[in-house]
């Protein structure tokens, strides 16, 4: 009974105290009509300013991001202005190229060898330009020890004469064909070795000595390239220093044995930006004192396309050289021991290449890897002293870690004939590391 | 040997022209218009896109600064025969880009 009274007594005075507490409050929960129109007016007054704002701020953005872009331009002309100035850095470019190798043959010892490629680059005017390159490379000489070759690969001045012509004088890679003057760079070669005709003991030349012109001019959606020259030209050998060599030319004409030059002219034409076709020529006398003259012909083919639709990019090259050398007799007397001997001095030889790389695939491996493939061939003459006959079909895979560097593995099925040896396998396993600064 | 090699190369070259033709109809708008306008009418990042995979992977144009290109280009001009316009256009688009 005790507690309900209690409990009831409570009650009374909780209600009691909130009743009072509400009648206290009360003057403070109402504004007065003053109050409530100034709240208004200042609520509309920022209603007003933010409208005003929002339209302002996208204004403002863009004078912001124009301010930006401004500063950008101004930023990278005082950047290039900058470097333009640092002395060395202005008109020259130090570039080149480097590589490691290993080749395991069939028949020849394994070797290891290594190159290196300065080339440098003095742009002397907007017309004038030189280029040099030097040729850094191991080799043994004929008493078995080390050396180091030294080869002036290019040194060249050019002079820009008009919008389609280019004149160039000095020592040049030979617009014969495309690969030495564009594709043989180790870092550009997508194999570790030369197609047969532009290697070693080939049939095409690398480089040539003297002056050409060149150029290129679009006609319609095609376009047109040129380029023709007068050189030291090609050298007969006629058994005098090497007999086994006899009937070869060398290229490698550095001081004229004769008053006449040679004459060479290369013609492309692309019909469609992708592909181009080429056709080239050269003409000369090569005897020092014998009547001979040489003529090369050759045809070269490039197709390179890089789409969505292949994944990837194409490469395709394609290459073919004929040489003739009239006809003549070799160690008339048989002074030199392998003669009289005349045979019909004619070579041919070529290579097709197909490359392929998945760089549009989204595989951060894959993507830089790339398959090869290539077979070249080099038919001499049978009964000329080394009438070796060669074909190989080389398979490789590349792994590229930027656009200029690049691992290559390849092997290669090679085979060479000739009377005395019957069929040979040279077959081979190649790798090089290549790089280009 | 000689002539059926010579036939091979120009029937190669006769089936890719064809190949390339049916790829542009079909690539429609959204790739580069190749044969459509005339090097004229070509911008540079295109005339660079075109020119310079015809020998080599493209090395980016952040490779090089603004001086660097100016003789990269220079040498690249030569050795690809450019003309002028061509040239020009695609040092443009090598400047912007770098
Ligand atoms: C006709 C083939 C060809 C075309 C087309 C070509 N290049 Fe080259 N490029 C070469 C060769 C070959 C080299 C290596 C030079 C050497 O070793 O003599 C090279 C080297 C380079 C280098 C290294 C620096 C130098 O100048 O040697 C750069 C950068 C370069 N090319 C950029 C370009 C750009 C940009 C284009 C597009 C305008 C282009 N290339 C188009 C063949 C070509």
């Amino acid at each position: 009974m005790r507690a309900v009274t209690t409990a009831g007594l409570l009650t009374l005075a909780l209600v009691g105290s909130t009743g009072l507490a509400q009648q206290a409050a009360a003057p403070d929960k109402y504004v007065t009509r003053e109050e409530h129109e100034k709240v208004l007016k200042e609520l509309e007054a920022i209603k007003a300013r933010l409208k005003v704002a929002e339209e302002k701020t996208p204004a403002a953005a863009k004078e912001t991001e124009q301010a930006l872009d401004e500063m950008d331009k101004e930023l990278k002309s005082v950047k290039s202005l900058a470097t333009s100035v640092l002395p060395g850095s202005t008109k020259q470019l130090l570039t080149g190229y480097a590589f490691a190798g290993y080749t395991d043959r069939k028949g020849e010892k394994s070797n290891f060898e290594a190159g290196f490629n300065p080339i440098l680059l003095w742009k002397l005017s907007d017309r004038l330009f030189f280029e040099g390159e030097l040729e850094l490379e191991l080799s043994r000489n004929a008493e078995g020890g080390g050396e180091t070759e030294v080869e002036l690969e290019y040194a060249n001045l050019s002079y820009i004469a008009s919008d389609y012509a280019t004149v160039q004088a000095g020592k040049f890679l030979a617009p014969f064909g495309t690969f030495a003057q564009r594709l043989h760079p180790a870092w550009i070669n997508k194999l570790p070795d030369f197609p047969l005709p532009f290697g070693h003991d080939g049939i095409a030349p690398n480089s040539e000595i003297g002056f050409q012109i060149s150029g290129g001019a679009p006609v319609g959606p095609t376009k047109f390239n040129y380029a023709a020259y007068v050189s030291n030209g090609p050298r007969l050998n006629t058994g005098m220093d090497e007999p086994e060599e006899a009937g070869m030319l060398h290229f490698d004409n550095n001081v004229d044995i004769s008053n006449n030059k040679a004459l060479g002219t290369r013609v492309g034409f692309l019909p469609i930006p992708q592909l181009e076709l080429g056709y080239s020529f050269q003409y000369a006398k090569i005897g020092e004192d014998v009547d001979a003259s040489a003529y090369l012909h050759g045809v070269d083919l490039g197709y390179v396309r890089d789409s969505q639709l292949l994944k990837g990019a194409l490469d395709l090259r394609g290459q073919w050289v004929w040489s003739t050398v009239d006809d003549l007799t070799y160690d008339p007397t048989g002074a030199l021991g392998f003669g009289p001997l005349s045979f019909d001095n004619k070579r041919d030889g070529g290579y097709v290449q197909l490359a392929y790389r998945p760089a549009k695939v989204n595989q951060p491996f894959i993507k830089n890897l790339e398959a090869v493939g290539r077979w070249d061939t080099l038919n001499r003459p049978d009964d000329a002293p080394m009438g070796v006959d060669e074909q190989r079909w080389t398979v490789g895979l590349n792994y590229w870690f930027s656009p200029s560097t690049v691992v290559k593995a390849a092997y290669q099925f090679g085979d060479r004939s000739d009377r005395m040896n019957g069929q040979q396998d040279v077959n081979a396993f190649l790798v090089q590391a290549a790089f280009g600064f | 040997m000689a002539k059926p090699v010579c036939l091979t190369f120009a029937a190669s070259a006769l089936v890719l022209a064809g190949c390339q033709t049916s790829h542009s109809h079909r690539a429609g708008g959204q790739a580069t218009p190749t044969t459509a306008a005339g090097a004229g009418q070509k911008g540079g990042s295109q005339l660079w896109a075109e020119n310079c995979i015809r020998c080599h992977n493209v090395r980016s144009p952040s490779s090089y600064n603004d001086a660097e290109w100016d003789v990269a280009m220079h040498h690249m001009r030569v050795r690809a025969s450019l003309t002028a316009q061509e040239h020009k256009a695609i040092l443009e688009f090598l400047k912007s880009a770098n």
